[in-house]
């Protein structure tokens, strides 16, 4: 198995679960944090002496809300982390609520060995935010991006959201230019998905919220590009763009088909085999079950999969050609590649392909093209 | 060993879907012993998943029970279940001829409804006794004296006749076999007379041949004996008789109005015909049962393969559901847009869905069915006639001196208050109004001559729509009349799609091309291109419609945890692929077939 540098953190709780999320998140059970983050604990000493582990080049805490976590239980989250291995210069990404982010946590987290992070700022127009039921003004999610900066952040992330209902194109611009007023590092810009299982996807089905139309979604879409990489920031996945040599490593990795270790509740796992076959193995969702179990066994394992290297090889290019600047992932598959450059989905330029313009809109039928 | 005559019952039972046929079918198998009730985990008389799935019966079932009646007596009561739909119409006509007698039920909550109405009239048309059952009375919102009132009002039978029950309880089945044992007559026929025996069904089976559903009428049949199917003029060696309780059990010999089967050696359904009469050849009877009707396929239409290699499977399948099937006839089929294929012959739209659901399901196949069209004659100016049942073999309108359709006689049975509507679709679709009748209990039968193309377009769904579901029909095919045909083709993106074109009234031919392609343009799903769909008449083009573009389809998180459900979702998008089916590079959906079938 190849070995693993990359480690992802889940932490699945929040203060209020908004209506358009589906990430494995729970609001009410942060009684349930001191437990879970022992058990979090032990599940990454057990998966070390399981697996070829580290050193960890990359780690990203994501959530939920990481940053309802004080800072000793950061401090000792890492802790772990650092006996399993971390490499010198190691990125350590974490997830961060605007209203968290105070000098006090900024110093904490720092000092736990965190050195990027991510905002979720969403919006800044008072009627989105209230839309996307987010607990924060837009004044606290700039303030939050200044206190990381200024405590000692060097690597800033801003998460951001296009396509919000009652959002126009000159509302989501002024958003984004207040981002970047702040001199972020790095940019993400999600267009707001309607998931199903969520109060927004029921909300859309009984007709109480009309989304904005495919072609509106697109505008805001290019223009946050245009003004993107006007200012520096290259576009280097779908819905990522950064200052050069800032783009997320952690992320990158897993793009390029990198394997990596998950826990925590939820958390996915993916392995490289010798014979290139894949295995993905994610955790028991609930943070109960999940405590439950890591108790009595050191892991939480609900299921896993194992991908043959024919549809291993299909998934790494569905996945790879989402990285705009270019990827090596659909060498194997010279035919599908000749018809997505007819139908002008695909640029070829030696051994690598990237996007159009039009493949970024039709990501799907490209990376769907590659699995057999 | 054989029951006297007089202890012999024969009856049905007939209701409304969801009124609780099955399970009271299956109580009365319960309560007489038939079935022990540890074996009733599944309800016994619907057999096919497809059946059970669309509430409706496709085959007819005979299952035997014995009562022993409070007069001390054993009767012997025959059950047979009828199928249900206006394709079956003649299957349903020859198993009620089959039977003395029907059990309606009607739900305690829901009362009568249409068609409830229509199956009472076919059975009051076969002189059966009617034993009305008001069911489901166990249900809170039951309002039995109601529905009993209904039952006297509507259909004129009396109140006190009417029998109070719940199926899922259990309550009221001693009191429906009383009925059946009080009120229904007991068969007249002779068992020492010349054999004729009523054919209302017939399956294959795989290890013994076709099996024979009959009810000897007269006479007696027996093993051994050589038999002569009048109509058809086979004879056979009869291997076998026997009885359904429910599983087949040989017996020594049927007489004079039992139910049962016979095996004959009879290799073939098409030997075996429903409605036919068994007699026997030494002892002939001098005239067979009347209402024999030769069942001739009415709609026809390609069936194809989406995937070409499944050619030979579908070849070897239609043969199969042939031999269990004797209204199905194919042959094979090539259309320049969808391969190699089979044009096949149906009773009707119900009949094909379920040839092709059958095909799917039980073969394992992914079929493309295109829109079914009649066959029509057409005089060559050579003076030659051809059949055309596909509207892509029309020649070339120069040799054609003229094209004559099939036309039928239509039935119409519907409550005086949508006359209007009956007639008002009924002149829509070209029929030529015949008369009205109206009869005892609002009933009124409007016949009108139309034609059978107007027919399957979906006249029956809208003739069901436009009197809230209390119209039934039945249609019988009358003859052919010549009529100004043109030939309606489809372009999509620019090339023919042969299996799109349709043979339609000129004077309409515009207006349906013009429907067609708007159609066509809701039903085929957006490409990575523009696709054009063009409507032509004679190389002219009529309509012309734009599918746009595909414009965006792209996930905007995609992260370790998200890899695993987005390739399950992008697998399953592209196993609905597969339903579709390319032509050139347009990928055509199955209801884009069938889009001429609802223009209105």
């Amino acid at each position: 198995m190849e070995r693993l540098h990359s480690l992802y953190l889940h932490v699945p709780f929040c203060t209020w679960v908004c209506k358009y999320c589906d990430f494995n998140a729970y609001a009410v059970l942060e009684g349930l944090i001191p437990p879970y983050v022992d058990a979090l604990a032990k599940e990454i000493d057990a998966a070390a002496d399981a697996l070829p582990v580290g050193p960890m080049e990359t780690v990203f805490i994501g959530g939920g809300t990481p940053s309802l976590l004080t800072a000793e239980q950061m401090h000792r989250l890492m802790d772990h982390v650092r006996a399993i291995g971390l490499a010198p210069g190691a990125e350590v990404t974490m997830e961060a609520n605007p209203s968290d982010v105070t000098d006090e946590h900024v110093d904490g987290w720092l000092a736990a060995g965190v050195n990027r992070i991510s905002i979720g700022v969403q919006s800044l127009r008072p009627d989105a935010l209230r839309f996307l039921e987010r607990l924060h003004s837009g004044l606290d999610a700039l303030a939050a991006i200044r206190t990381a900066r200024a405590g000692g952040f060097a690597n800033v992330n801003a998460d951001l959201l296009y396509g919000v209902p009652g959002v126009d194109l000159a509302g989501w611009l002024e958003t984004l230019e207040a981002v970047l007023a702040e001199g972020v590092q790095h940019l993400s810009a999600y267009e707001l998905t309607v998931e199903s299982g969520t109060r927004l996807g029921q909300e859309v089905r009984m007709g109480l919220v009309r989304m904005p139309a495919g072609d509106d979604q697109l505008e805001q879409y290019w223009a946050a590009t245009a003004r993107l990489e006007a200012a520096g920031y290259g576009h280097y996945e779908i819905s990522n763009w950064s200052r050069p040599g800032f783009a997320c490593r952690h992320n990158l990795a897993a793009w390029n088909y990198r394997p990596y270790l998950g826990c925590g509740a939820g958390a996915h796992s993916m392995f490289r085999l010798e014979d290139g076959s894949t295995k993905r193995r994610w955790n028991v969702k609930g943070p109960h079950a999940y405590i439950k179990a890591v108790g009595q066994t050191g892991q939480a394992v609900d299921e896993m999969e194992t991908l043959t290297p024919e549809r291993a090889r299909g998934e790494a290019a569905m996945i790879g050609v989402r990285l705009l600047e270019g990827t090596r992932s659909a060498h194997d598959f010279p035919e599908q590649r000749r018809n997505l450059v007819g139908a002008g989905l695909l640029l070829e330029n030696d051994d690598q392909v990237r996007l159009t313009r039009r493949g970024v809109e039709l990501a799907n039928q490209v990376g769907a093209a590659f699995l057999v | 060993m054989s029951t006297p005559t007089k202890l012999i019952r024969a009856i049905s039972v007939i209701a409304h879907v969801d009124h609780g046929k099955t399970t009271l079918s299956d109580r009365l198998l319960e309560y007489t012993g038939t079935v022990a009730p540890r074996d009733m985990v599944e309800q016994v008389l619907d057999q096919l998943d497809l059946e059970r799935e669309r509430g409706i019966t496709i085959k007819a079932q005979a299952v035997r029970m014995l009562y022993k009646a409070d007069d001390g007596q054993t009767y012997q009561i025959n059950l047979i279940d009828t199928p249900g739909h206006v394709d079956f119409s003649y299957e349903v006509s020859r198993a009620l001829a089959a039977c003395d007698g029907a059990i309606l039920v009607v739900d305690a909550s829901q009362g009568i409804e249409a068609q409830t109405l229509a199956n009472v009239h076919q059975a009051l048309d076969h002189n059966l006794k009617i034993i009305p059952v008001v069911n489901k009375i166990d249900l809170p919102q039951a309002n039995p004296e109601l529905v009993r009132e209904e039952i006297e009002k509507v259909i004129g039978l009396p109140a006190e006749s009417v029998i109070f029950a719940s199926a899922r309880q259990g309550i009221g089945t001693k009191e429906i076999l009383d009925a059946v044992v009080r009120e229904v007559p007991s068969p007249t026929g002779d068992p020492r007379a010349p054999l004729r025996a009523l054919i209302f069904d017939a399956k294959f089976d795989a290890y013994r041949g076709v099996v024979t559903y009959i009810r000897v009428l007269e006479g007696t049949l027996r093993p051994g004996m050589r038999i002569e199917m009048m109509q058809t003029g086979k004879s056979f060696e009869v291997d076998e008789v026997g009885i359904f309780r429910p599983e087949r059990t040989p017996v020594d010999d049927l007489s004079a109005g039992e139910v049962g089967y016979l095996i004959a050696n009879i290799r073939n359904v098409r030997d075996s015909r429903v409605g036919d009469t068994v007699t026997d050849e030494a002892r002939p009877a001098a005239t067979p049962l009347p209402g024999y009707r030769h069942v001739t396929p009415m709609v026809f239409a390609g069936l194809f393969p989406t995937d070409t290699e499944q050619y030979q499977q579908l070849k070897e399948a239609l043969e199969k559901l042939q031999l269990n099937d004797a209204a199905l006839v194919y042959e094979p089929e090539t259309s320049a847009a969808l391969g190699f294929g089979f044009r096949c012959g149906f009773l009707g739209l119900l009949h094909m869905e379920i040839v092709q659901e059958r095909l799917e399901r039980e073969f394992n196949l992914t079929l493309l069915g295109t829109a079914p069209t009649v066959e029509y004659r057409v005089k060559l100016r050579n003076g030659e006639e051809i059949p055309v049942d596909n509207p892509d073999h029309l020649p070339d309108p120069g040799e054609i001196e003229a094209i004559s359709e099939p036309m039928v006689i239509a039935t119409i049975v519907v409550p005086s208050a949508y006359v209007g509507n009956m007639m008002q679709l009924s002149q829509e679709r070209r029929g030529q109004y015949l008369n009205t009748v109206y009869e005892p209990g609002d009933r009124v039968v409007i016949t009108y001559r139309m034609p059978l193309a107007e027919i399957i377009h979906d006249y029956y769904d809208q003739l069901k729509s436009r009197s809230k579901g209390y119209a039934s029909l039945d249609y019988e095919l009358v003859g052919f009349q010549e009529a100004n045909l043109v030939k309606l083709d489809v372009l999509v993106a620019g090339s023919p799609i042969d299996a799109l074109s349709m043979i339609v009234d000129r004077s309409k031919a515009q207006q349906q091309g013009r429907r067609l392609a708007e159609k066509l343009k809701t039903l085929i799903p957006r490409q990575l291109f523009e696709v054009p769909i063009q409507a032509a008449i004679g190389g002219k083009i009529v309509a012309r419609e734009t599918v746009p573009a595909m414009r965006k389809d792209v996930t905007a998180k995609c992260y370790g945890g998200d890899v695993t459900r987005k390739r399950k979702l992008l697998e399953k998008q592209k196993e609905g692929k597969k339903r579709l089916k390319r032509v050139g590079n347009v990928e055509i959906p199955q209801e884009a077939f069938m889009a001429v079938l609802s223009l209105d």
